[in-house]
């Protein structure tokens, strides 16, 4: 594995890129991909749809639409010579949704997916790796949402209950912890869950109105 | 899993509360606790939790591995507002299930305190790769607590009948309820 390095290109200037060899090929893993870079790029056929399981990101072009959103954020996992055999993006939270009400404060960890074809290589480890390695994080609370009927529990050949453990035990490696709260998607199935990650500059107010947003209560006590 | 807590819910009235394990230096706040549940209901508890000596012992011997008490705390000065406690047998026949009892105190009743250590217990449950959950309830006595179970899809699967006295002597039915939870997820 080579260390990550900062791309030259100043409009790149955040992009980080890690090589690394596995026994299905060399994979390199880029963070902050820029729509020009994401343009021609093709999904591996272990991203798509199957019987009971869609990818979240459908297309190649719902990337280039993340990358030009405001800090909307794309890290790829990709093999020679153009394909996508992984991702992460993040984003702030959409207006229609509840932590929107909190502004910039929030921002989310939307999805993190790897191609059935290379799963058990830690392609979504190097992802998260890349992802969370940015001082950015630090003023934010960072939020995931697992909702099962998402999971592709079998193509990994898991229940809800052990893939819900084996994304906790992700995330939490990178400081996120399961919160509670009454959002209705979340509480629709005590296997979803809601994990965050609460930046080292965030204020105590500021963890303050979060805690009771989660309950659906905009002005705390 | 004591990794996973304290975990923080903010109840219906606004109050913080915490979600952790019990640890021996509770003895006191549940002891408090416990004698604040109404003597009728306390009459149905399979151990004498006012007892000192009585309590001192069980959480002096109290194994993670088959007594998983919960409480619900006041944030703000500490207090135990609610109890649960998952009870896992050793005996591989049955070690798929546990049993779950819960209190919760009278001057908070109605905030959902009860919903939420239920759903907690039932996460847990599935952490530790449990199948079956099981709660019962007296009826005419934990009915409301039956109704928290009943929205977070436990069914009733079977009717006790006249199967508890009350301190009248009175008998009551004791309603089992049940979440499956391997069922549920192997629907996707």
């Amino acid at each position: 594995m080579t260390l990550p390095s900062e791309a030259s290109n100043d409009s790149e200037r955040h992009m980080k890129i890690v090589v690394e060899e596995t026994h299905k090929g060399t994979l390199t893993f880029r963070s902050h991909c820029p729509p020009s870079f994401i343009e021609g790029l093709q999904m591996e056929s272990g991203l798509g749809h199957f019987a009971h399981y869609s990818s979240i990101i459908p297309n190649v072009e719902a990337f280039e639409t993340i990358a030009r959103n405001k800090a909307g954020r794309v890290t790829l996992a990709l093999i020679d010579p153009n394909l996508i055999v992984g991702y992460g993006v993040c984003w702030y939270p959409d207006k229609e949704d509840r932590w929107s009400a909190l502004g910039d404060l929030m921002y989310e960890m939307a999805a993190v997916e790897v191609s059935r074809n290379f799963r058990g290589l830690h392609v979504g480890r190097r992802i998260m790796d890349l992802t969370m390695d940015d001082d950015f994080f630090e003023d934010k609370i960072t939020y995931m949402v697992g909702l099962s009927w998402h999971w592709d529990l079998e193509g990994k050949g898991l229940t809800a209950a052990q893939y819900r453990r084996m994304m906790m035990d992700l995330y939490s490696l990178y400081g996120f912890r399961e919160v509670y709260t009454n959002e209705p998607n979340i509480t629709l199935k005590p296997e979803n869950v809601m994990m965050t990650r609460t930046g080292s500059r965030v204020s105590e107010e500021d963890q303050k109105r979060f805690r009771y947003l989660r309950f659906g209560i905009k002005q705390p006590k | 899993m004591m990794k996973d807590y304290p975990k923080t819910i903010v109840a219906k009235d606004g109050t913080l509360v915490r979600l952790r394990p019990v640890v021996k230096a509770d003895e006191e706040a549940l002891r408090k606790f416990f004698a604040q549940i109404p003597e009728e209901e306390q009459w149905f508890l399979r151990e004498n939790m006012t007892d000192q000596e009585f309590l001192r012992k069980w959480l002096n011997k109290m194994d993670y591995d088959q007594v998983f008490p919960i409480v619900a705390v006041k944030e703000d000065d500490g207090a135990i507002l609610a109890s649960i406690t998952l009870y896992r047998s050793a005996s591989p026949a049955i070690r798929h299930v546990v049993h779950l009892r819960i209190m919760v105190h009278p001057e908070y009743r109605s905030l959902r305190l009860g919903s939420w250590l239920i759903l907690d217990s039932v996460k847990l449950s599935m952490d530790l790769g449990v199948e079956k959950v099981i709660a019962e309830f007296v009826a005419g006595v934990e009915d409301a607590a039956g109704a928290a179970a009943a929205k977070l899809d436990f069914q009733q699967e079977g009717i006790l009948r006249e199967y508890v006295k009350d301190r009248q002597g009175k008998y009551r039915d004791l309603i089992i309820m049940v979440r499956n939870l391997h069922k549920d997820w192997s629907d996707f």
